[in-house]
């Protein structure tokens, strides 16, 4: 599905990943953990092409895509829920979630997803909560029907029940769809909730890679390669 | 000054306004998605102008010329997007610096081509319509009628299209847009084209009625900018706010005093305008340049 080889990239003259080698299945939720500045946001720009790559390679379904511009990448499955969510905050809810598909008629679907989206589809988006964006922000990705899923941190400023919420959708659209998933968290709690292996990154390269049913009998796991 | 006489001269206002918000229109299009300070606006301006003037040099019509226009101008526009500007984006002082080349060189090849005289275009309409108490031409109730046929259409588009939102959504957030499947190097050259079709509409529509010379576009350039400055970026009413206030000015102090002296009450104007309202009369919180 998604396979990253030797990813090397950063910022001005300064590499933030160096050597990263991560591969994602069909149907696998994989959440990537680690400290601040250890490469997780820049892991996924540059999955998307936000972010030039210095070297390596990107594939997904096998394709190489990391020569495309990010706009081919999206038509190609992938899709992208930044920190921050990326909402177009004058737009309403509606017209977010018409933009990924404006070819399809009707966003039923999109709202059927998060029972508050449609109570609120004439609302601004950056007049809802944020639990409500990210619900929208994810319902949106969701809607360009990809077959892999960038998430950069949606539990940030986020209530627990909403995170639950957010983790049973996931879930299941996972499972129904055999959609692939990278989660990027520096909170655990929804990557234990979603994902199937977690990955340690340590100075822009894959440290550890344990199954994410380990942490969930011992979260001790989690604390010890986070240094908490 | 009689009833006749201030009717003539508020359509006389009317029809200079909706022409200038044309023109301002197509620079805050080009603003406000591509973040481009295009100085280079009065010469498509001036393309538009000549293009009828070679149409009918060629045994065409006045309104094959017009109709062309745009066209033709949307192209010169996609070549300028495709040579220059696509190699400057997110440099605003370069994209000024650059635009103001194209300008020089697009000026000069004009010069080149078709001397530095001025030359004057025939009323394509002689008629005029009767008003009580007085006449007025139906060509200049004709541009009237196309200015706001295309600001409307311009409206529309952004407004209430698919494009239109889209283009709306390249506006806010390039890279979200991107993520969400949406070439946004297309939508540059695709609203970089039509900016510069308005303004060749424009020159077209107003070359029967002011002299078409290679230095014609400095006159609409710098009182569009203003139109744009003092009514605002974010929306069609920003432009059109800014080109009623100035045009209105503008007209008013020339009848009343003389053109010189309107120059000065529209730059003296526009200057406190924008200090009070510096995001203009109805800006809206946007990104800054």
């Amino acid at each position: 599905m998604l396979e990253c080889r030797d990813l090397t990239a950063g910022y001005g003259g300064g590499v933030v990943l160096e050597g990263l080698s991560l591969a994602v299945g069909r149907g696998e939720a994989v959440g990537v953990l680690g400290r601040n500045g250890v490469g997780k946001t820049t892991l996924l720009r540059v999955i998307m092409g936000l972010l030039p790559l210095a070297g390596g390679e990107v594939r997904l379904d096998g394709l190489p895509i990391h020569r495309v511009p990010t706009h081919a990448r999206a038509r190609a499955g992938l899709a992208y829920v930044p920190q921050g969510r990326g909402l177009f905050g004058e737009l309403s809810v509606a017209d977010n979630l018409r933009l990924a598909d404006l070819a399809r008629p009707g966003i039923d679907d999109a709202l059927g997803l998060f029972s508050t989206l449609a109570e609120r589809r004439d609302a601004r988006a950056d007049a809802l909560s944020g639990g409500q964006q990210q619900q929208l922000a994810i319902a949106r990705a969701l809607r360009t029907r990809p077959t892999c899923l960038l998430l950069d941190e949606p539990s940030e400023g986020v209530q627990p029940s909403v995170v639950s919420d957010l983790a049973d959708t996931l879930r299941a659209r996972v499972a129904e769809t055999g959609l692939a998933v990278v989660l990027v968290e520096q909170n655990a709690d929804l990557a234990l909730r979603l994902c199937d292996r977690l990955v340690f990154l340590e100075a822009g390269a894959v440290a550890e890679t344990i199954p994410a049913e380990a942490a969930r009998r011992d979260p001790a796991l989690i604390d010890a390669r986070l240094g908490l | 000054m009689t009833g006749a006489d201030l009717a003539i001269l508020a359509l006389d206002v009317a029809g200079y306004v909706l022409i200038l918000t044309l023109v301002a229109l197509g620079l805050a299009i080009i603003f406000g998605l591509l973040r481009v300070i295009s100085m280079a606006h009065g010469e498509f301006l001036m393309l538009g102008a000549y293009l009828v003037l070679v149409v009918e040099g060629a045994g065409g019509s006045f309104w094959l010329g017009l109709a062309l226009a745009g066209p033709a101008v949307a192209l010169v526009g996609l070549l300028v997007e495709a040579v220059v500007i696509r190699r400057v984006y997110r440099r605003l002082l370069d994209t000024i610096l650059a635009t103001w080349g194209v300008s020089l060189v697009i000026r000069q090849a004009v010069t080149l081509v078709f001397g530095p005289a001025s030359h004057s275009i025939d009323l394509p309409v002689d008629a005029a319509v009767a008003f009580p108490g007085f006449e007025y031409p139906v060509y200049r109730l004709f541009i009237m009628a196309l200015s706001l046929a295309l600001v409307g259409a311009t409206a529309w588009l952004f407004f209430a299209t698919r494009f239109g939102l889209a283009a709306r959504a390249v506006i806010a957030d390039r890279d979200m847009a991107a993520c969400l499947g949406y070439d946004t190097r297309a939508f540059d050259r695709a609203t970089f084209a039509y900016g510069s079709a308005l303004a060749g509409v424009a020159g077209a529509a107003m070359a029967p009625l002011i002299s078409v010379d290679p230095q014609m576009g400095v006159g609409f350039l710098v009182p569009a900018f203003l139109s744009v400055l003092v009514g605002g970026l974010g929306s069609i009413a920003g432009p059109l706010a800014g080109a009623g206030t100035l045009g209105a000015i503008d007209g008013l102090v020339a009848r009343a005093l003389s053109p010189v002296w309107a120059q000065v009450a529209v730059l003296a104007i526009a200057v406190v305008l924008i200090r009070l309202f510096p995001k203009g009369l109805l800006g809206r919180r946007g990104r800054s340049p």
